[in-house]
């Protein structure tokens, strides 16, 4: 049934998802991949901000979500420019090999 | 009907004088000289002959108000609202102020037209007149204000023109090429400073302790406090009021030592003769000198408390168990005796009457300190007059000099040319002689001059010098007694030095050929003469004593005394101590109502025989010629120890003084200071010290402190690197802890 359905289950679905997310942050070495990684946890934090509107019967969360969407897309499209500029440059994708403010 | 209202004008007149004399007065005698002369001196004259006439109203219009005291406020000079604390710029017009200020302007104004004769052709004739002019405004303040203040503010100004007066002719240098004028001027200035500083302490210390400057708010604190036996706080010690007022009067005393030259500080009087004649006369004889003992006139009741302190044996109220009055009286009459002995040896004209002056003055301060107010003023008033007069005239004298000796060089100036490199001093004495025939008017009225100065019946000087010495002898007490003593030898001084005086200049025959041609000065000059010899002869009328006991008795009790004390009663309204004394809460010295033949008699004889003694013994025969030595040169020291008070000075303490000062110079200063104390102790003290500071302190301490702090932030930056490892992924897990703790911390501790 829908109603089966609770919040807990929508909250745990959405640390799932951040935590998958903040672990490919931290652990991942390509580029593409930890954008995708962090799209993953504003997409979490966008899942939370949904289910509360709906359980709390308030609008503000799911206007806030197409503000998340939009700063996202925005993101995007500086931060792909960004990795397609740093291949061109290093011919690697790795953020490994993007250690020259090493102390 | 009264004039208190005009009082500001007092003080308004002679600053108009001022302004005038400084602006106009310039262009007028560039323009013209003869007239110019004219306005500028006529008009300062004027300004003085005002002042003096705004005086007159007042001392009619306090007759028709009882002798009542007025005070006119002019502005608030110094105001404290926190505090709630006010001086006022006020004028105190009484009896006492009143006399003072008819004494400085009405001399005054005969100085200023008799200046206007004797400064003729001088360059600086309006700076001149704008300076006398200044001196009788800053003089009218000091007489005039309400407040210790604004006594004070008087006080430093006729100090000021004193300095600028003896100074006036600034650029006159001597053989050894010193500006010894503007020298003068400067000691004068300098030895005034010491005492000045004892009168502010003294109106610090009335400040503190009665909370006011003001005199009648003092007064009568001080009385108040006195008649209950009350305590002031100072210092955060109880004193006794006896005490705090022996303080003061102890200071007044050095501050009227200084401003009316008493020992110790009598030392600039006669270097102040330097200045122009009339200054002489004006400043330095007949009014600012007089200063001092206004103030101790005007302090009467603090000078009383003083001595009844001390009489009732109050807690700390004595100093080497003298009250303080005792100590004015002692030093008004040892310095009456010091001064009238050194006149004996000065053969300059002016420095005799400046050493006479010191002598009188002192003559003042006894009465002042012995309580005798009253005579004190009176002699106060007979001085102003006698000694003017005999400044004046020596003024003429002097004139007369230089004109002979300028008409002798005009007759051989050709064919005796060496006569020019001729030291002439006009004022010397030994070069005069003989000038009673060339000079009848000035001979004339210096004659009334000395004899009211040397103390004959009936001479103003009579009567004032007597009422002084009777009041020393009827009351009882060592001090009365030494003071009586001192004072009569004093007197007998005074009549010896002007005998020989007066041998000197006017009697023999003429000892220089400017002698020879000597003239009688203009009428500009010998008028205001003739005025002042009439007030030094008719002067004791102003304070005609009784002669016995029966007249004032029955004058007593017929309520009427005619002319007679009519100082006494004109100032008592003014001398509280008097009011005091009939309320018994201070007991003034008893003032002697009827004269005292005996001590009359006395002092005449001796007069007589002192003039007898210098012109019929001592100078009888000599000196004949300019070069021959004075009789009393030479004299044995046993004679007479401080005769030739110079010849006694040079062989006791100038051997001694020369002596201690080689010592210190040789022994303390060159052995012990500069070879030991300086090269072992500052030297050597001051290179270990450089060289701990270079060595120990500069290389290890404050390097080390430099140098450290460097390596201390290159070790903690080697390790805080080692974090900085430039993947991405570790800043973000520092990111992410962060944010971990901060949300835990926000979390479980709200």
């Amino acid at each position: 049934m829908f109603s089966t359905v609770t919040i807990d289950w929508y909250v745990a679905l959405s640390v799932l998802l951040f935590t998958i997310g903040a672990m490919g942050v931290l652990m991942r070495r390509n580029a593409i991949i930890i954008f995708m990684s962090v799209e993953m946890m504003l997409n979490s934090a966008n899942l939370a901000f949904v289910a509360f509107a709906r359980h709390l019967g308030d609008l503000d969360g799911q206007v806030l979500t197409f503000f998340v969407i939009t700063v996202a897309a925005a993101e995007v499209a500086v931060g792909l420019a960004l990795i397609v500029t740093i291949f061109r440059t290093k011919h690697s994708i790795s953020i490994d090999e993007l250690n020259v403010l090493k102390g | 009907m009264n004039a208190f209202g005009l009082a500001p004008l007092l003080l308004i007149f002679p600053a108009i004088g001022v302004l005038f004399n400084t602006f106009a007065g310039p262009r007028l005698i560039r323009a013209e000289r003869k007239t110019g002369e004219m306005y500028a001196g006529w008009f300062a004259s004027l300004m003085a002959i005002l002042a003096f006439l705004v005086a007159v109203m007042l001392y009619f219009s306090l007759r028709a108000h009882d002798y009542h005291a007025e005070t006119v406020r002019l502005f608030d000079w110094i105001v404290v609202p926190s505090a709630g604390f006010t001086i006022p710029w006020a004028i105190q017009v009484d009896t006492l102020s009143v006399t003072m200020m008819l004494v400085v302007t009405g001399v005054g104004s005969l100085i200023h037209i008799y200046a206007i004769g004797y400064m003729h052709g001088d360059p600086g004739f309006h700076r001149f007149f704008a300076y006398l002019n200044l001196f009788l405004f800053f003089m009218l303040i000091l007489v005039s204000g309400s407040t210790y203040l604004m006594l004070f503010v008087g006080w430093e100004g006729v100090g000021l023109c004193s300095y600028l007066l003896i100074g006036f002719w600034f650029d006159r240098v001597n053989e050894q090429g010193k500006v010894m004028n503007a020298d003068a001027g400067r000691k004068a200035f300098v030895v005034n400073r010491v005492g000045d500083f004892a009168m502010v302490l003294a109106m610090i210390l009335l400040f503190w302790a009665f909370g006011s400057l003001d005199f009648g708010a003092v007064f009568g604190s001080a009385v108040d406090l006195f008649a209950h036996g009350e305590m002031v706080t100072l210092f955060g010690m109880e004193m006794t009021v006896g005490a705090v007022l022996t303080a003061v009067t102890i200071l007044f005393l050095l501050g009227a030592a200084g401003k009316s030259a008493q020992i110790p500080f009598y030392v600039w009087l006669p270097d102040a003769m330097a200045g122009p004649t009339p200054v002489s006369a004006l400043i330095h004889a007949a009014t600012m000198v007089t200063a001092g003992v206004y103030l101790m006139v005007r302090s009467n009741v603090l000078l009383e408390i003083a001595r009844q302190s001390t009489l009732d044996g109050v807690a700390g109220a004595s100093l080497l168990g003298l009250s303080g009055p005792d100590w004015i009286a002692l030093t008004g009459a040892a310095t009456a005796v010091l001064a009238g002995l050194i006149a004996f040896t000065q053969f300059d004209i002016k420095k005799v009457l400046a050493y006479s002056t010191i002598s009188q003055l002192g003559f003042m301060v006894a009465a002042a300190g012995m309580g005798a107010y009253v005579a004190a003023m009176f002699h106060l008033i007979t001085h102003a007059f006698f000694k003017a007069l005999l400044f004046l005239g020596s003024g003429s004298v002097i004139h007369g000099m230089e004109h002979g000796h300028h008409h002798v060089h005009e007759h051989d100036h050709e064919h005796d040319a060496h006569h020019k490199a001729e030291k002439f001093d006009p004022q010397d004495m030994r070069t005069m002689g003989g000038l009673r025939h060339k000079m009848p008017i000035t001979f004339a009225v210096y004659m009334v001059g000395t004899l009211a100065l040397a103390g004959i019946f009936p001479f103003a000087g009579f009567w004032s010098k007597d009422e002084i010495l009777a009041h020393a002898s009827t009351n009882h007490g060592s001090i009365f007694t030494a003071v009586y003593i001192l004072l009569t030898v004093a007197a007998f001084c005074t009549a010896f030095y002007m005998g020989r005086q007066i041998k000197m200049i006017f009697f023999g025959s003429p000892r220089h050929e400017a002698a020879e041609q000597a003239s009688e000065s203009a009428p500009i000059m010998t008028y205001p003469l003739i005025i002042l010899a009439a007030l030094s002869l008719l002067g004791g009328l102003l304070n005609f004593p009784f002669f016995t006991e029966s007249a004032y008795k029955a004058a007593k009790a017929a309520h009427s005394f005619g002319i007679n004390l009519g100082l006494e009663h004109w100032l008592e309204h003014s001398i509280t101590a008097f009011a005091l004394t009939e309320e018994g809460i201070v007991h003034m010295p008893h003032t002697p109502t009827w004269m005292q033949v005996d001590v009359a008699l006395i002092s005449t004889i001796l007069a007589l025989a002192a003039l007898a003694l210098a012109v019929g013994v001592v100078y009888r025969k000599r000196p004949q010629t300019a070069t021959e030595r004075d009789p009393l040169q030479g004299t044995p020291i046993w004679w007479f120890a401080i005769l030739p008070f110079e010849w006694f000075y040079m062989h006791t303490v100038v051997p001694a003084f020369k002596w201690s000062a080689r010592w210190l110079a040789e022994v303390l200063d060159g052995a012990f200071w500069h070879d030991f104390v300086h090269d072992n102790i500052i030297r050597d003290l001051f290179v270990g010290f450089a060289k701990f500071s270079a060595n120990v302190l500069d290389a290890n301490g404050v390097d080390g402190l430099v140098n450290g702090s460097g390596r201390l932030t290159h070790a903690v930056g080697a390790v805080l690197r080692k974090t900085q490892t430039g993947y991405a992924r570790n800043y973000a897990l520092g990111v992410f802890l962060g944010t971990v703790i901060l949300l835990a911390y926000f979390i479980f501790a709200s």
